[in-house]
């Protein structure tokens, strides 16, 4: 369906968004097609961000589980679970997110971490990044970022 | 042009909630990943935001009746919800958020309890655009597939 623009003016903005980069984005969300079974582990202590953060990977076909705080997603792993992909956020219910992926590191995981959190500054991206994950991302997670990941992770 | 009048009333609720401010593009991305799915997920989600967040917005009530405030308290509490507003695209909540936790930084509680109150207000007004946008998109719905050819 073409795009509609107001009868008078000229495209704004966010028309322009609309009819450029939401179409790189919807490319982004079709265009990758994963060859291996990929899996992640979403820690994060809040509802709709885990919820939406499992639905983005599930999107790609990432067999997806969840955990809503630290010490849960570090006796998962502990109990041998293994993973491709971790996202985690950095403040937790119990521990906190900097200190469960230094105990996650510390087991001797060497699997892809994702930071991915509210950001307030280059000092919190250091840290986190120091702790022990491999990229940092401001929330929401989104394709863009996401997708190179996946790739990567799939060998592309 | 859209022909439906209807159809051109959610347009337009749709545009200005975005020309207005109160979503962002991650809004749109939500549309995206969502409809294919179901096309009332996003109502879903939202629903799901406005449940799970009503308990965070306790707690920073709570919070902030105590003397003296217990600052890092109230930064982790934010930062929490502000994560959880942006999932949406709720632009002026997140923008709320952020300076609510900036004045948790400097100390300042009058700042805090400012914020929070305008926090607030920018919270329950794009609940009630929202709810009245997705109830519309809801009638419209139905509609589409009964005209839908066969």
């Amino acid at each position: 369906m073409a795009p509609t623009l107001p009868s008078s003016d000229q495209a704004s903005d966010q028309d322009n968004w609309d009819n450029g980069r939401l179409a790189r984005k919807r490319q982004l969300l079709i265009e990758i097609v994963l060859r291996n079974k990929l899996t992640a582990l979403v820690v994060d202590g809040d509802t709709t961000c885990r919820v939406l953060e499992q639905l983005l990977l599930r999107s790609y076909g990432v067999q997806t589980q969840c955990v809503d705080n630290d010490r849960d997603a570090v006796a998962l792993i502990a109990s041998g679970v293994k993973f491709d992909l971790i996202i985690i956020d950095m403040i937790l219910p119990v521990l906190n997110g900097l200190e469960a992926t230094r105990q996650i590191r510390d087991m001797g995981v060497h699997c892809k971490m994702l930071g991915v959190t509210i950001c307030s500054g280059e000092s919190e991206r250091q840290v986190f990044l120091a702790a022990g994950v491999d990229v940092f991302i401001e929330k929401p997670l989104d394709p863009e970022h996401l997708v190179p990941i996946l790739r990567e992770l799939d060998g592309q | 042009m859209e022909r439906n009048p209807m159809r051109r009333q959610l347009a337009s609720m749709r545009k200005s909630l975005f020309d207005q401010g109160y979503l962002d593009e991650q809004f749109m991305e939500l549309e995206q990943l969502l409809d294919d799915a179901n096309p009332n997920f996003v109502e879903e989600v939202v629903t799901l935001y406005y449940r799970d967040s009503a308990r965070l917005i306790l707690n920073l009530d709570r919070a902030l009746e105590r003397r003296p405030l217990d600052f890092s308290k109230l930064d982790g509490l934010m930062h929490q919800f502000k994560g959880s507003s942006s999932s949406i695209g709720a632009k002026k909540v997140k923008a709320e958020s952020t300076l609510f936790r900036e004045y948790c930084k400097s100390g300042n509680a009058e700042g805090c309890m400012r914020t929070f109150q305008q926090l607030k207000k920018e919270y329950a007004t794009l609940r009630k655009k929202l709810e009245t946008y997705f109830q519309l998109a809801r009638q419209i719905g139905p509609m589409e597939s009964a005209n839908r050819p066969k």
